[in-house]
């Protein structure tokens, strides 16, 4: 293992002696296994090995970057580097990259999940666990993923480290009719105490509960939202607070730093933690990851940062590179003080919307988006779920929404699904007051 | 390419017991630019070489790819691919469409090739764009461009004997800009695509589209009212028309879809055996033709051969407003009892090729835009959208325009902030009267495939009409 530290250190010096200011070099071996099944049955299995470093530069301000694979061409692939440097144009914004040394955590991941080459097993047991709650005559699909990174970094500017990273994600979707289904996930960075089989049960719940469903009606509704739902929330928030994308706009965010953005009762961090699916010890720069609030009790806190970001707004690096843009890990709200269930009954007149997709917006800036619930829709009257619901949209503003946060459970879970429920976040129920929903006509 | 390394692995493969085995492989050069607010950010360039292996064995499928170039590593993704082919333990056997092999080369010609386009043009090309934007008289505040090259060498073979190898330069930019007024503001997506070389640059006129957007978005602030909700007639631009094509034609057609394999991801269909919806039922008015052809020279979705080395050619999904034909791969062409018509694509060798869109587009009509617009008493004319989505049915659908106008006696007016038509795919289609004869092409990245796939389409059309539709 060393070895390929030893080589990636390697192409920094080699780099640095060829003129580049700063190098920074990471070798990711990575394996990868999914399993995908639809209608019951798995459909396929893939599998995919990388071996790749990927290495960025300066070199008078100006900022190229290149892979190899397997060490291959490395002299080649650095000289064309330069090449483009020099036709390059300087950015005067580049702060360099972190400089220093890290101490890091020792990497928790468990190899055990590198080692689960056929997972079928898992499948077939939380497809039953479906069947037990929803039937028999269920319509199940989903994936099963796995992961396992050994990550190497070398910087010119002092970080050097070691990583590895694991993670098993399972993903279930179930029909109990054509048009009533539920989803669940199941996500963790280790074996320890995964259980597909809960997905399954969950997702069955929901897709029984979901039977029959009628049309819903437009207006605005108090909702409370499953932890899959919010947590695409979460996902849509934590990527705002990208400092790349509040300078491009692309956030509500902007110029709103030590404002109330929220209720008071909202606290969100990113933490890429030991449990979560994109656990890590350090960012692309080598710098430590940490736990970042950025929204403290409604108020900004801070945007999510590297070096160079950092320095156009006078802060420091939170961890968080990508050295072009900065990204949330792993985003957690904070608990609550009452149970899912009191949630419900705090609920006179409204909707338990369980999982959302689509999610687009007019206007970044402004916050005007809408998003597509799906899986179970339910109309709840005082406190209980007292009817199925179909083909309603949410149409709202995402300022708003946080808002009108009313209320937090105090249960959350870890989900990560797709590109929908991204990045990985640790989300509770939340109850949000005078949301607008909409259908077509 | 090193081809004695995939044809070992076919051979290798050969030896199992096995239904089928094909190895693709993929030599990709990467050149990728991006500007933020006038600045170069960062410039990578890099080259992505690996092979996969997908066998059918026993009635199931196992897929391996790695991007070491030995034969021992093709023996292990091999032994791989196998493995997880019999560990499926499927009772409803996965069937292939039974088809010829090929052997042939194909390539897209460049007229400007990107190689010999220099770095420095690129940049600086990219950069005049940026200049002509902030010397405008609109306030620009903020401005993201991003260029992407792709010079894709593929080599696909099949136990078959199908030996097909391929080359195809891509293309791409796109743009996202902020318009600021009277402390307001607005924003502009804008993406561009093409198969072939760096003429594409000159074709795609950046530059003047963007300062379009950049008027529009500052009459969208200063000049815009917002319409009184309600039934009237809705004129779609190309850009609006190619989005509904993709969105409610193109997706719910996708076979795959259409038998759940997507279910948990992308979604299902509305259209399914034994539903209110299939093969033969009306979907749309009668001048509603709707295609995806991946044969259009130079478009963004341009191929001649898909991923499993079936010839491409035009493909009739909506006709006269019928649903027609579905976008197949060799899997569900044999569940459904037809034979693939070549939509099977991957973003990489080291991803699953699955059913695919390419050029999805409405056939054009006889009349001109200005026809359309003149028999509308009250209406709104929605050139560009900015907001849109729809369900995982791919039924319930909403477009919120960027570019509008009202019109009123057959005149166009004042802009029109922001108008919404949230309606249904069969009332969409349905209340289509009337199409236009200019068609019109835009790029697109569709998402689909887990992990994410996401691949060069262009949607596109000529204008249409449709009357009595509720837009707010």
């Amino acid at each position: 293992m060393s070895d390929v530290l030893n080589q990636t250190e390697e192409i920094v010096k080699k780099a640095k002696s060829l003129g580049a200011d700063e190098v920074i070099a990471k070798t990711t071996f990575g394996k990868y296994r999914q399993s995908r099944f639809s209608n019951n049955e798995i459909d396929t299995t893939v599998a995919w090995n990388d071996y790749v470093t990927d290495i960025t530069l300066s070199w008078k301000k100006r900022v190229v970057a290149t892979q190899v694979r397997n060490f291959q061409n490395v002299d080649g692939q650095l000289k064309q580097l330069f090449e483009i440097a020099k036709v390059s144009k300087e950015n005067p914004m580049f702060g360099g990259f972190a400089k220093g040394k890290f101490k890091y955590a020792l990497s928790s991941a468990d190899r055990k999940v590198a080692e689960l080459e056929e997972p079928s097993e898992y499948i077939f047991e939380a497809i039953e666990a479906a069947k037990r709650e929803a039937g028999q005559d269920i319509n199940s699909g989903g994936i099963l993923f796995t992961k396992f990174e050994d990550v190497y970094l070398a910087s010119s500017e002092g970080p050097l480290g070691v990583d590895s990273r694991s993670a098993i994600e399972f993903s279930i979707r179930v029909f109990s009719q054509r048009e009533a289904s539920g989803h669940s996930v199941e996500c963790s960075s280790t074996l320890n105490g995964f259980n597909p089989s809960r997905a399954g049960m969950e997702a069955g719940e929901i897709a029984k509960l979901a039977k029959n469903p009628k049309v819903g009606d437009e207006g605005i509704y108090d909702v409370v939202l499953a932890p899959l739902f919010a947590g695409s929330m979460l996902g849509m928030w934590a990527s705002m607070v990208s400092a790349f994308n509040v300078m491009i706009q692309l956030s509500i965010f902007v110029n709103k730093l030590g404002q109330k953005v929220s209720s008071e009762i909202v606290t969100i961090k990113d933490d890429p933690g030991p449990y979560a699916v994109s656990h890590r010890v350090f960012d692309d720069e080598g710098v430590r990851t940490r736990e970042n609030v950025f929204i403290d009790h409604g108020i900004l806190k801070t945007y999510l940062h590297n070096t160079s970001t950092a320095k156009i707004f006078k802060a420091e690096t939170t961890g968080n590179a990508g050295l072009v843009v900065p990204s949330p890990w792993n985003v957690e709200m904070g608990i609550g003080n009452i149970s899912k269930d009191e949630l419900f009954k705090e609920t006179r007149r409204g909707l338990y919307l369980t999982n959302t997709w689509y999610t687009r917006f007019q206007n970044y800036v402004k916050g005007d988006f809408s998003t597509i619930p799906r899986d179970g829709i339910f109309l709840i009257e005082n406190g209980e779920i007292k009817q199925s619901l179909k083909d309603l949209r949410l149409s709202d503003n995402a300022l708003n929404l946080l808002n009108n946060i009313a209320g937090i459970s105090k249960e959350r879970k870890h989900v990560h699904w797709w590109g929908e429920a991204h990045p990985p976040s640790l989300a509770p129920y939340l109850l949000i007051k005078n949301v607008h929903m909409t259908k077509s006509k | 390419m090193e081809k004695d390394i995939v044809d070992y692995a076919l051979e290798y493969a050969r030896g199992k017991d096995i239904e089928y085995a094909e190895v693709r492989a993929q030599n990709q050069k990467l050149e990728q630019l991006m500007l933020k607010n006038g600045i170069l950010e960062a410039f990578l360039s890099s080259v992505n070489s690996g092979f996969c292996v997908r066998i059918l064995a026993e009635g199931g499928i196992g897929f391996a790819s790695t991007n070491k170039w030995t034969k021992d590593e093709a023996k292990a993704v091999v032994d791989l691919a196998y493995r997880f082919a019999k560990a499926a333990r499927r009772k409803d056997k996965i069937l292939f469409a039974e088809e010829k092999a090929v052997e042939t080369t194909w390539k897209v010609e460049q007229k400007k090739k990107i190689e010999d386009v220099d770095s420095e043009t690129k940049i600086k090309q990219f950069l005049d764009v940026d200049k002509a934007l902030t010397s405008h008289t609109v306030n620009v505040p903020a401005r993201v461009f991003e260029c992407d090259i792709h010079l894709t060498e593929k080599y696909f073979a099949n136990t078959e004997g199908s030996r097909i190898s391929s080359f195809v330069p891509k293309i791409a930019a796109f743009g996202f800009i902020t318009v600021v007024e009277q402390g307001k503001s607005e924003q502009a997506f804008e993406q561009f695509g093409y198969s072939g070389g760096w003429e594409a640059f000159d074709g795609w006129q950046i530059t003047e589209k963007l300062i379009h957007d950049a008027n529009v978005l500052k009459e969208v602030i200063t000049k815009a009212k917002a319409v009184k909700p309600g039934p009237m007639d809705l004129v779609c631009g190309s850009e609006v028309t190619g989005i509904a094509a993709h969105e409610s034609c193109g997706h719910p057609m996708e076979a795959d879809r259409i038998l759940g394999r997507e279910m948990s991801q992308a979604g299902r269909s509305f259209i399914y055996k034994g539903g209110s919806f299939w093969m033969g039922t009306r979907i749309g008015s009668d001048v509603v033709t709707i295609v995806d052809d991946p044969t259009v020279e130079h478009s963004y979705g341009y191929y001649k051969y898909d991923d499993e080395g079936i010839k491409a050619r035009r493909r009739h999904l909506y006709k006269n407003g019928i649903i027609n034909e579905f976008l197949h791969n060799r899997e569900t062409a044999a569940k459904l009892g037809t034979r693939s018509n070549a939509s099977s694509r991957a973003v990489n060798y080291d991803r699953e090729a699955i059913v695919r869109m390419a050029n999805t587009f409405v056939l054009p009509g006889d009349m001109t835009e200005e026809e359309l617009i003149e028999d509308v008493k009250n209406g709104v004319y929605m050139v560009s959208f900015m907001e849109w989505n729809i369900d995982d049915k791919r039924f319930n659908q909403r477009y919120v325009g960027r570019e509008a106008y009202l019109i009123e006696n057959g005149e166009l007016k004042h802009p029109v902030a922001r108008p919404v038509i949230e309606t249904t795919t069969l009332k969409f289609w349905s209340a289509v009267d009337a199409v236009s004869k200019d068609l019109k092409f835009d790029a697109a990245t569709c998402g689909k495939g887990d992990p994410m796939q996401g691949i060069p389409v262009y949607t596109g059309g000529p204008s249409i009409r449709l009357r009595d539709v509720y837009v707010k």
